[in-house]
């Protein structure tokens, strides 16, 4: 293209050929007909006859469609002519197959969709950010026993106010350090519009019956308790008034101030500007309001809360003078913000030269581990049992996802055949191969991107839904889970491009390799090839789909068996009674003694009330100790718990060997009791009656995995019990180690009650005997049940359960309608053949039963082998749901099965069955 | 018309954009001028005109406008652009220099 001289001249024709095409085509038949008109008129002057004269025109010009075209060929904009006729024709083919487009269509938005949402949730919940500006620079901070320990205990991330200050002066790859805590405190003189009381069971969460419907006689507020700095570190300004950061420490002592969460504001006091200003209490300490923290802001938390307190109040809130200065108390988290040009490395040096330095003498020495920033306690390897359980979910929609796309590919594969005419027809009339291939293309194009308008569509929907249902899900008392969350583009492009690529290339090669038979009648081989193919790959999708039908409902089973799973304790008639004293400086343990002593003892008369005891639930008992038997030196770390004589009985857990604690305060110091597993840890296959071992620390506080040395005296073990389940996902926390608990602990352990009959009119007298013994006294009471509903194993296992049902069910769907369309599609092209073989005399049913084997025989196939993989699977997920066993539910595996062949027979005999029932002769000309 | 035989398209063009350098002409008058001039020698068929035109037009050689003929009929007359006179000028150099070789050989008495 010489120069640019002739842009000036090329430029308007271009868009003229672009946007004036009418125009052109108009003026190029006009300078035609001219030519024609002229050539007739020199014929006529030649001596010709009009006619002759106009034949003979018309034959020295030629076709003039061709001239059309090639002078457009000239026109270098061919390719959008050609792209735009394309599109027209591949509509027109769309639209005259209303089922097959809709059924491609509605499956690969289904598979996209579910795809999409489940893995932009993941991103969106697993891989958060802490709400901070830049939240690139914020990491997490905990501290490791060795290096590269894997595995972030609680423990580990738990940090003392001593251990904050000194990282935040200490360590100069920090440029901020912040503290972190949560707390649930009573909210007095409030006021405000409405009141917190709502009902817990109207949430989705407690309509599955998973909250704890207890009852309890005070209002609570959720409260984040952060460090003074941790508005600046953040870097997050108030949306109105002032942060805590304006004020020194001193001033926040003198004057104590909270922030009110904006969400909070807006439920609870109507967005009344007066809340500034306004001086409200919790745990009883009068605090007045500073600042109203922005819409949505949750810090380095999940939750919105509905107050933020300095550290600096904690001591009044807990009536706890020494409470920033013990290194004993550890309740907080630490994030902290890297300084410019500072790495991880960097800051993980530093921060171990001050954990080691802050070290006393006899504990080991410490590492500091350092991850980037997220809202999750622990780094995402500590959580076992819930990744697989995540992982088996994104497992379950990539399997929708192959099933959607074996659907659409067995699909366009059984409709190739049918349109074997009209592409030879085309090709005989004189397009080029390139030409026909091309309009495929488009025709493929068009349809992944109806598909792809049609996925965007469905995956805005069920992402609102979805996010709606988890919002949702929490009651407002525990704040609102803040989740902003638009569907990933990123993810949606990529599996967007796989279902297209596998989708639709699978009707595309077919059809090219017909096109290139042009008019060779003998496709014969190629049939059978082809026939094959299509056959494998209905098998597969028929497999497929049975796998991932069978998975959901191991699912459902699943959660429906954990629903009334074996705890090993009697959990549904025992009351747990928590009670908490208002300001506990103004309570001496005497006090609190003789009141729960007195509660108790007006509680053992009520009626209906079988038993008493003071104790931790079972599935609250988190504190670990190291335990080395005497005569072997192997170190265990085992669970312990403080318990009474009766508590055994109360829980209705059998004694196995040995003897309980005595209920008289004459029990030898040093007896234990353990339970099954422990023992089968410590002694295996030994009665650990009369044995004796060391135990580490056990004052019912969390310590490091470094601290547990069993250094403490030596305990006799003087009986063994059943074993009974705690909160973990694996069942470690069966292995427990029990102390008697002694008469001066009472206070400081909640109520276990069983009842004879109806818990909740116990829990009622309770309520009322409490008011009438201490009014300041606050208690909540619910039974072990709920409180079970309530653990981490059984939340993730339901809501897995739902969600893996959801999956399921769409995958039966979606399965079965590929089921019966791919099918009864084959049938319907063979409708020719049924004519031929009439015609030559076929019996009616036997042409019929031809026709079921054959077309069954694929989808045998593929449920045997669905079986065998669906088989492997159950035995793969048999770990992670609670008592399921592998084979459990060959049954079901049965059902469906039998459904799919059913659902197969039946879509290939109704077609089979029409197309006997025509005169030959029209079938014969069917095409 | 019959195609005229060994006439390249490049020589199309060069023969088009010199008729078209004299005056301008619509697409009949250039297929008679072109056998007025070349003794009846050369003819271009009607096949090969048009596209050849409209090529010509898309690449910026030739420009056409709408005009009434002598008939007072309407038809589109081609002319050439400035680019076109350039391109014309250096492709008949080009012809002569090839011409001249072909005829150099043809004439060659001995070798």
């Amino acid at each position: 293209m010489p120069g640019l001289r002739h842009w000036p001249y090329t430029i308007p024709l271009r868009i003229r050929s672009l946007f004036f095409r009418n125009r052109v085509e108009r003026e190029l038949n006009e300078e035609f007909q001219f030519h024609f008109d002229r050539q007739v008129e020199a014929g006529l002057a030649q001596g010709m006859t009009p006619d002759e004269a106009r034949a003979a025109a018309g034959r020295a010009f030629g076709p003039i469609p061709l001239r059309n075209e090639e002078c457009r060929d000239t026109r270098g904009f061919n390719f959008i002519d050609n792209l735009a006729q394309d599109l027209r024709y591949a509509a027109r083919i769309l639209r005259k197959n209303p089922s097959f487009t809709f059924a491609v269509i509605l499956a690969l938005s289904l598979g996209i969709g579910v795809n999409t949402v489940a893995f932009t949730l993941w991103k969106a919940m697993l891989a958060r950010r802490l709400d901070a500006r830049n939240p690139g620079e914020m990491v997490n901070l905990a501290r490791v026993p060795k290096f590269g320990s894997t595995g972030v205990d609680f423990g580990d991330i738990s940090f003392s106010y001593p251990d904050y200050e000194a990282y935040q002066d200490s360590v100069d790859s920090f440029s901020g350090v912040v503290a972190f805590t949560t707390e649930r405190l009573r909210l007095s003189n409030a006021g405000g519009v409405v009141s917190q009381r709502t009902s817990t069971a109207e949430s989705p969460l407690g309509r599955f019956g998973l909250l704890s419907a207890g009852a309890s006689n005070a209002e609570f507020a959720s409260v984040y308790v952060v460090s003074e700095n941790y508005f600046k570190v953040l870097g997050v300004a108030a949306l109105r008034g002032r942060t805590f950061d304006s004020l020194t420490i001193p001033e926040l002592v003198a004057s104590p101030s909270a922030l009110i969460g904006e969400n909070y504001w807006q439920r609870r006091f109507a967005r009344d500007p007066a809340v500034l200003g306004k001086t409200i209490r919790l745990n009883g300490v009068a605090v007045t309001v500073i600042g109203i923290t922005p819409h949505d802001f949750v810090g380095t938390g999940v939750v919105v809360p509905d107050f933020w307190l300095p550290v600096s109040l904690e001591p009044l809130i807990h009536g706890y003078p020494d409470w920033l200065h013990s290194n004993g108390i550890r309740p907080y988290r630490l994030f902290a913000r890297l300084a410019p040009g500072a790495s991880i490395g960097q800051a993980q040096s530093g921060m171990t030269l001050v954990a080691r330095r802050r070290r006393s003498g006899s504990d080991k020495p410490a590492t500091a581990f350092i991850w980037p920033g997220s809202p999750l306690p622990l780094p995402l390897n500590s959580y076992h049992g819930l990744k697989l359980t995540i992982l088996l979910i994104m497992l379950a929609a990539g399997i929708v996802l192959i099933v959607a796309c074996a659907n659409v590919g067995s699909l366009q594969l059984a409709r190739v055949r049918s349109r074997r005419n009209e592409l030879h027809t085309r090709l005989s009339l004189g397009a080029s191969r390139r030409r026909v291939i091309r309009q495929l293309l488009t025709e493929s194009a068009l349809l992944g991107l109806l598909a792809g308008g049609a996925a965007l569509l469905f995956t805005w929907a069920l992402m609102k839904i979805s996010l709606n249902f988890f919002i949702g899900a929490l009651p407002a008392e525990d704040g609102a889970i803040v989740l902003h969350v638009t569907p990933d583009l990123e993810i949606f492009a990529w599996v967007f491009v796989i279902s297209l690529v596998a989708g639709i290339l699978f009707g595309l090669a077919p059809a090219m390799e017909t096109s290139r038979q042009a008019l060779a009648p003998g496709a014969g081989a190629s049939t059978v090839r082809f026939r094959r193919f299509q056959d494998f790959f209905l098998g597969a999708q028929v497999a497929l789909s049975l796998v991932l039908t069978i998975a959901g409902s191991m699912f459902v089973r699943g959660a429906i068996h954990s629903l009334g799973m074996e705890t090993g304790y009697e959990s549904k008639r025992v009351i747990s009674l928590d009670f908490q004293f208002p300001e506990a400086s103004k309570y001496a343990a005497s006090r609190k003694a003789a009141l729960v002593r007195e509660l108790r003892a007006r509680i053992a008369v009520i009626p209906g009330v079988a038993a008493i005891t003071s104790a931790r639930p079972p599935d609250a008992n988190v504190f670990r100790t190291a335990a080395v038997s005497l005569d072997k030196n192997a170190q265990s770390i085992l669970h312990y718990s403080y318990v009474q004589a009766n508590y055994f009985e109360t829980l209705g857990v059998p004694l196995l060997l040995g003897r309980g604690f005595q209920s008289q305060a004459g029990e030898p110091e040093r007896s234990i009791i353990l339970s099954e597993s422990a023992a089968r840890q410590l002694w295996p296959g030994e009665n650990p009656v009369g044995h004796s071992l060391r135990l580490g620390v056990t004052d019912e506080q969390y310590h490091g995995a470094d601290e547990l040395i069993a250094d403490g005296p030596a305990y006799q073990v003087i009986g063994m019990v059943r074993d009974i389940r705690g909160f973990e996902f694996d069942g470690s926390d069966s292995r427990q180690i029990y102390l008697p608990l002694s008469e001066d602990g009472l206070q400081d352990h909640p109520l276990l009650i069983r009842t004879r009959s109806d818990p909740a009119k116990v829990i009622r007298a309770t309520d009322a005997l409490v008011s009438s013994i201490d009014p300041d006294m606050v208690t909540t009471a619910s039974t072990l049940d709920e409180m079970l509903r309530q653990t981490g194993p059984f939340i993730a296992s339901s809501l897995a359960a739902a969600i893996a049902s959801a999956l399921g069910l769409l995958g039966l769907l979606l399965a079965s309608m590929g089921i019966y369309g791919t099918v009864g599609y084959i049938v319907v092209l063979r409708t020719r053949e049924v004519g031929i073989r009439i015609a030559v005399g076929a019996q009616k049913h036997n042409i019929v039963g031809l026709i079921l084997c054959e077309s069954t025989r694929p989808v045998i196939a593929g449920l045997l082998v669905g079986i065998l993989l669906a088989a492997a699977t159950s035995y793969l997920l048999r770990g992670l749901l609670y008592g399921l066993k592998a084979i459990d539910g060959l049954a079901s595996f049965a059902e469906m099965a039998l459904l799919f062949l059913a659902i197969a027979i039946l879509a290939a005999w109704i077609p089979a069955r029409r197309a006997t029932r025509v005169d030959p002769v029209v079938t014969l000309r069917y095409e | 018309m019959s195609k005229p035989s060994d006439l390249v398209q490049g020589t199309l063009d060069l023969l088009l954009l010199k008729l078209l350098a004299l005056e301008p002409l619509h697409g009949w008058a250039i297929g008679i001028r072109l056998k007025q001039v070349s003794g009846d020698i050369l003819q271009v068929s009607d096949g090969s005109l048009y596209p050849a035109l409209h090529k010509l037009e898309q690449q910026g050689w030739i420009k056409a406008e709408w005009r009434s003929t002598e008939n007072n009929r309407r038809a589109k007359f081609y002319s050439l652009t400035r680019p076109g006179r350039a391109h014309l000028a250096k492709e008949a150099a080009n012809w002569d220099r090839l011409a001249t070789a072909i005829n150099g050989v043809v004439r060659l008495t001995e070798v």
